[in-house]
């Protein structure tokens, strides 16, 4: 009876040792993996942080997206990016698209008065519309989008 | 990174031009696109160059009907000029040019309408219709000069016919307070009023009427000319009389 028992106690200790020998290496394989996790997304956090401040550190909106109304249409506005230069004023940048169904109107730099729904660049512009193409060294948009102004040395094409 | 996007876009823009079948407008100044009232504002400098013409002012007023390509007329201002494919150039202070009409109206001092042998001036107004052949030139020192007639006056009216390619006048009117003259190969004509009609063949002078033929001088208050036989017949009120110089010529 007593070498059964020490038999047993033998036999338990041996297979808590292998026991703990496998749950070191499963718990060290395990606390690597949650720390490298871990440290990934952090990294990976870091870098995307890194590169927005690498962009541009004054930004203040990413894609912002407004719409001209007016009686005839729908006029959206969007870009890569913007600065709030007053309360209404937005300096747009970036791919600054203007769109309805009857125009697209591309330019790099746009100030746009989202209370007036005007809208201000002395950049290059392309303004495109069925039949029409409009490149100017600028532009601006007043009446909600009812008179557009092309600025500086302007080039029309009319095609019919 | 953003000049290079800039110079990128700047130069993409820089390469259209125009194509066959295109209308190119240029202007150093800008244009307004005005939606409502459908016209574009094309502002200092303005060339506007397509198949069938090309227009120069200093400012343009381009009326589209539906779409912004569909131009239907044209109003310039300030040293316009146009010239067609088809030999016609105009110019003057202003231009105004119906496309979908073709009605041309050229204002202001020194007006000039040419086309082929046609020549018209005017410091007021010159208006032509290419459809239906009507004309008007309005003003001081208004001419209306071919390589077969030669007419000055302040109002000349008519209309012309076209005829193997070559434009004739089918009616005529001229007027002036002062005096009105009309040149032809053997004829020179002076009166206050005149009218013409091709049908006819008759030119009627009234007023002041005073006819040189060679070296023959009739003066009258009305005279009736024949075109093709050029025979003519002067009358007068019955306080004047019509009053015919000869002049002797050595043989």
């Amino acid at each position: 009876m007593y070498m059964t028992y020490y038999d047993l106690v033998v036999k338990l200790n041996s297979f808590l040792r292998i026991n703990k020998k496998t749950l070191l290496i499963l718990s060290i394989f395990l606390i690597t993996i949650f720390f490298s996790a871990i440290f990934y997304k952090k990294g990976d956090i870091d870098k995307k942080e890194e590169n927005f401040l690498s962009i541009d550190p004054k930004f203040d909106i990413v894609n912002p997206s407004f719409t001209i109304n007016n009686a005839k249409e729908k006029i959206s506005v969007t870009a890569n990016k913007g600065n709030f230069l007053n309360h209404n004023q937005i300096f747009l940048k970036n791919n600054v698209f203007f769109k309805s169904n009857n125009f697209t109107l591309l330019s790099d730099e746009v100030t746009y008065d989202k209370k007036n729904q005007t809208a201000l660049s002395n950049s290059p512009s392309k303004f495109e519309s069925e039949g029409t193409e409009i490149i100017s060294e600028g532009f601006s948009i007043t009446e909600k989008g009812d008179i557009i102004l092309f600025n500086g040395k302007t080039t029309l094409i009319l095609k019919q | 990174m953003k000049y290079i996007i800039t110079i990128l876009i700047f130069f993409s823009f820089q390469t259209i031009g125009r194509e066959s079948g295109q209308t190119e407008i240029t202007t150093d100044d800008g244009i307004e696109v005005f939606n409502i009232e459908k016209y574009y504002l094309l502002k200092t400098n303005v060339k506007i160059i397509s198949d069938e013409y090309e227009l120069n002012a200093d400012l343009v007023k381009a009326y589209f009907n539906k779409d912004l390509y569909d131009i239907t007329r044209i109003f310039s201002d300030g040293n316009a000029t146009l010239n067609s494919s088809k030999g016609i150039r105009a110019s003057g202070e202003k231009i105004d040019f119906d496309i979908v009409n073709e009605d041309l109206q050229i204002f202001g001092k020194n007006s000039q309408f040419i086309n082929n042998k046609i020549n018209m001036f005017s410091d007021k107004e010159i208006k032509i219709n290419n459809i239906t052949g009507n004309f008007l030139i309005n003003g001081p020192n208004s001419r209306l000069k071919s390589d077969k007639i030669d007419i000055t006056g302040y109002f000349i009216k008519g209309k012309f016919s076209q005829i193997e390619n070559t434009n004739e006048v089918e009616l005529l009117y001229v007027e002036d307070k002062t005096q009105i003259n009309i040149k032809t190969e053997t004829l020179d004509m002076y009166a206050l009023k005149a009218d013409y009609d091709k049908k006819i063949n008759i030119i009627e002078l009234f007023d002041n009427v005073k006819i040189i033929r060679d070296n023959e001088l009739i003066v009258g208050d009305y005279a009736k000319i024949n075109t093709l036989t050029e025979s003519y017949k002067v009358t007068s009120k019955e306080s004047r009389k019509v009053k015919a110089l000869l002049d002797k010529t050595d043989e």
